[in-house]
């Protein structure tokens, strides 16, 4: 039924032919047919929808039909998660009001003012235990703990893949000012939401959180000559250099960095065919798209008065003066459903599922289900994973994991859990992707290049040894479990590759661990070694 | 992913060839069994460090136009008085606590290029420090470093994993991209933990097996990469380091970064580009003078440079250090005895190859007419300006247009720190 859906709607005979090729006879083939070919496709979505098999997975995945869990992943509403919303009530970050935060931001830095004041130490100490400094610290941590947490333990995983994604793909920067306290709730309340939506409400979402309406400065954007209204009370009591001050720090004009980047990055793409005049006359309409202060919702507010009211024409549609706020949903519309963003997105989204370089199949297969579907996300990701593309042999393996991706992979095959600490996210940030902190608008990149390095392999080996002796600090781990140790090496060293690297061991890396155990008589100490030597070592790098 | 690192990859040591390199050399780099021939091409490899002075250091304090009145017309509580600076040339000096720093000045080896800095006006420290690592202001979206892109774009290096290589815990946005770099925290801990230097031998020698098979892509050569530098720091000995001629770091951050930088160029590990940065210059509140918050930030660095010169004796005579800070601060102190964020700042060269003993860029004055925005210091020299020349001169960059996309390579307004 969804093959006919697809291919009525796809409007490409090719496409909607590629589509029903895969439903025939690419990883459903395999399904029943062949038990080990049924596992290794449960292994590859579980690499790539998912964050990676826990113990035994893949053969419930394998058992079930890769096809139906899959679509259930699609419904993540319908899938239970009773043990992460347990583990998420432990998170203070998700019970606070976003004004509290910002205001308790905003009290906190004006007494580590004040506190300098009679100081003569420039360079902020760390805070003191116990301070309110100490606490918001502990608070932005947690943020960032909260997304290894529910990768590990959610059993919505696709859906925490597409929150990544998204995250990723409307990168704020934590630690840009204001958005230390902003930007929780990009990611509760704009992300998370609309991560299996549609497009065009997920863009919309973003254009109105204010953490991304600070980080790319729209919130200073302002018409050209405009003046805010400052009623006459709020600097009466002010010094002459005090106004001066204000007077500097009021916003002079257009900014155009979100504007760039909505095109660039978030919808069109750089060769998405738009111009300069086109980047002004975007940054013109979202003029007054701005933020509350802190104690007066710090959420979106637009301000009229900085709006800029005159006629704007972007892409070559005209923007007809005097239109408000209204104009910029309608060019938001407009972004979401051009045909450069379809192309761009889908292709982004395929370079995360199938391959750092994705063969045109399997965009073109995406571009379409998003034209059919009005830009659902669900109809995009179900569309490619329905492409031969995906579950080609040369898409398997074929990228690397991030450190993420790494890490809570790891932890997930070992059957680890995070504990109450947030040091699995500092493990992540060491390996080369610290959280929610990458300055550039682009997000983090998708291909091996980027990850792969001398400094950060040794890094992950490290944490690979480490977490095999059960001296990851962040995670318990209970190897009896999953791997019962035993005394004949060639017996455990099949295991590993069974239970951790799901078969996909090489033959010099089987001689490698065996050669390595020779002399080992514990056979705990033998199992941390061979554990240890697996996760660190190539195969276990590749997704 | 990098040109060269591509013809790394695909085509081993014909690609070699094609560059001009010795493939025999970069096969051992590559496969991790170096030999006894050191892998630098010795002690007159040119080297540039780069000292990041993150929060916008005040320029006006550090280096004083003690013979402008303006200064201390604006400062009334925070000017450092004539009497305490130290005269450089009648009209600019240094800070009292940068007084370890005047007899590289007299000996024409420091040179300070003043009103220095980006052409975009953001006072963000976000944008002005990312602006000034990716080397494209007002350009958001470059995802590499200006440093990575040199690696990339002037290939005619060996084949070391300590090519570029900065000191903490993350690797900075300058050195950011596709050509290989390492972020080293601590030198001693560097290459894989055991709690018996046995038991990490063994390992090493285990993961370097299970790496050197790896079929395709970049894991078997970036794990090659690895286990050369661990091989190469071995020979190094980083537990047994001394630091020469007495010279003495200050205990701190940049202390320790600026003595294994020290470290790493002795060993011959083939350092062309360190980097290490420095915090606590966003002084808003308590500024000092002679004394104070800033005085003791610039007491770290002149001992830390002085310490760093000393130690390296002979070796200086092919490095070059660089600070250099995102911004300036404002002309005028602020109403809490600080400065609030500006425009043009100054920064160092300093090292044997420095035409020093000059204050170098135009200074375009303290009169408000003068000013950037009516405030700040004006920029005169384009940063990009300045790095391009130590590119170009020092380390012999080919070419800066894939440097500094943007900014045409004019030698003309090379500042001049290494003569012309």
């Amino acid at each position: 039924m969804r093959a006919t859906m697809v291919g009525r709607t796809g409007g490409r005979p090719g496409a909607a032919a590629g589509v029903a090729v895969a439903l025939l006879c690419a990883a459903p083939a395999g399904v029943g047919a062949q038990g080990t070919a049924a596992r290794d496709s449960a292994v590859h979505a579980l690499n790539r929808l998912a964050w990676g098999p826990r113990p035994g997975e893949a053969d419930r995945v394998a058992a079930t039909g890769v096809m139906a869990w899959i679509e259930r992943q699609l419904s993540p509403e319908r899938i239970p998660d009773d043990w992460l919303h347990a583990r998420e009530r432990a998170f203070t970050i998700l019970h606070i009001d976003p004004d509290d935060l910002a205001r308790r931001f905003v009290a906190a830095r004006q007494e580590q003012l004040a506190r300098r004041r009679g100081d003569t130490v420039a360079a902020d100490p760390p805070p003191q235990p116990g301070t309110e400094a100490a606490a918001l610290r502990r608070l932005g941590a947690e943020t960032q703990q909260l997304v290894v947490v529910r990768a590990v333990l959610s059993e919505r995983q696709l859906y925490e893949v597409l929150v990544d994604f998204w995250a990723n793909h409307f990168n704020v920067f934590y630690a840009k000012g204001a958005d230390r306290y902003l930007l929780p709730a990009h990611i509760e309340e704009t992300i998370r939401p609309h991560a299996l939506g549609r497009f065009e409400d997920l863009l919309i979402a973003t254009a109105h959180s204010p953490a991304m309406l600070f980080y790319l400065d729209n919130a200073q954007s302002v018409a050209p000559g405009s003046q805010p209204p400052i009623p006459p009370r709020a600097t009466r009591r002010l010094t002459a250099e005090q106004r001066e001050v204000v007077a500097q720090r009021m916003p002079r004009g257009l900014n155009e960095n979100y504007a760039r980047e909505l095109l660039e990055l978030h919808t069109l793409g750089v060769d998405g065919g738009y111009t300069q005049d086109d980047i002004v006359n975007v940054a013109r309409i979202l003029t007054g798209w701005g933020i509350e202060r802190p104690g007066q919702g710090a959420g979106f507010a637009f301000r009229e008065w900085a709006h800029d009211r005159g006629e704007k024409v972007v892409l070559g549609e005209r923007f007809p003066p005097g239109q408000g706020m209204d104009e910029g949903i309608r060019l938001l519309r407009m972004l979401a459903r051009h045909p450069a963003t379809m192309h761009h997105v889908s292709r982004k989204l395929c370079a995360r599922f199938v391959a750092d370089d994705p063969p045109d199949g399997c965009v073109d297969a995406a571009v379409a289900a998003w034209r059919a579907s009005d830009g659902q996300v669900g109809a995009v990701v179900r569309a490619i994973v329905r492409t031969p593309d995906f579950w080609a042999p040369a898409a398997r393996r074929a990228k690397v994991k991030s450190p993420l991706g790494f890490v809570v992979s790891a932890v997930r095959a070992t059957g680890a859990a995070p504990d109450s600490s947030l040091r699995l996210a500092q493990l992540v940030g060491r390996l080369g992707q610290p959280l929610y902190l990458q300055p550039a608008p682009t997000g983090w990149p998708e291909a091996q290049a980027d990850w792969v390095n001398a400094g950060a392999l040794l890094a992950r080996m490290n944490a690979a040894v480490a977490l095999a002796g059960g001296r990851l600090p962040g995670a318990t781990v209970d190897l009896q479990a999953v791997l019962p140790h035993t005394t004949d090496h060639a017996q455990f060293v099949d295991l590993v590759n069974e239970r951790l690297l799901a078969g996909s061991m090489t033959d010099r890396t089987r001689a490698v661990i065996l050669d390595q155990l020779r002399d080992v008589r514990d056979p705990f100490q033998a199992r941390a070694l061979a554990v240890g030597l697996a996760i660190g070592g190539p195969e276990f790098q590749r997704q | 992913m990098t040109i060269s690192r591509r013809i790394f990859v695909k085509s081993g040591g014909i690609g070699l060839f094609s560059l001009g390199l010795d493939p025999l050399f970069l096969a051992r780099a590559v496969y991790g069994a170096v030999g006894p021939r050191p892998i630098s091409a010795g002690p007159d490899r040119p080297i540039l460090v780069c000292l990041f002075q993150r929060g916008a250091v005040d320029g006006l304090s550090m280096v004083v136009p003690h013979g402008d009145a303006t200064y201390y017309h604006e400062r009334p509580r925070i000017a450092v008085p004539r009497s305490e600076v130290i005269d450089l040339d009648g009209h600019f000096g240094l800070h009292p606590r940068l007084a370890p720093l005047k007899p590289l000045w007299e000996a024409g080896s420091l040179a300070v290029v003043h009103a220095v800095g980006s052409p975009d006006p953001t006072r963000s420290h976000f944008d002005a420090q990312d602006y000034m690592e990716t080397g494209t202001p007002g350009v958001k979206a470059t995802t590499d470093g200006w440093a990575n892109r040199y690696c990339t774009s002037a290939g005619e290096h060996d084949a070391t994993p300590f090519r570029a290589v900065a000191f903490g815990p993350q690797l900075p946005r300058v050195l950011a991209g596709s050509a290989a770099s390492l972020a080293i925290d601590d030198l001693q801990a560097f290459g894989l933990q055991a709690r018996r230097p046995a038991a990490r031998d063994k390992l090493t020698a285990a993961f370097e097996a299970l790496y050197e098979g790896s079929a395709t892509g970049l894991l078997a050569p970036s794990a090659a990469e690895g286990f050369a530098a661990i091989e190469l720091l071995k020979r190094a000995d980083p537990s047994g380091y001394a630091p020469a001629d007495g010279a003495e770091y200050p205990a701190g951050r940049l202390g320790r970064s600026l003595l294994q930088i020290a470290q790493l160029i002795k060993a011959d590990v083939g350092v062309e580009l360190a980097f290490a940065d420095m915090t606590g210059w966003d002084t808003h509140v308590n500024q000092g003078a002679g004394q104070g918050a800033l005085a003791t930030r610039l007491d770290e660095l002149g001992r830390g440079l002085a310490a760093f010169s000393r130690d390296l004796g002979e070796r200086m005579r092919s490095v070059v250090v660089l600070t250099m800070s995102e911004f300036g601060r404002t002309v005028r102190e602020n109403g809490n005895a600080g400065t609030d964020h500006g425009h043009a700042t100054a920064m160092l060269v300093l090292g044997g190859p420095v035409r020093g003993g000059k204050v170098l860029g135009r200074w375009p004055g303290l009169d408000p007419a003068a000013r950037f925005e009516g405030r700040d210091l004006a920029v005169t020299t384009d940063f990009r300006d300045l790095f391009g020349e130590l590119l170009v001169r020092h380390l012999g960059a080919p070419d800066l247009r894939p440097v500094f996309p943007g900014r045409d390579a004019d030698p003309t307004r090379f500042p001049g720190v290494l003569g012309a």
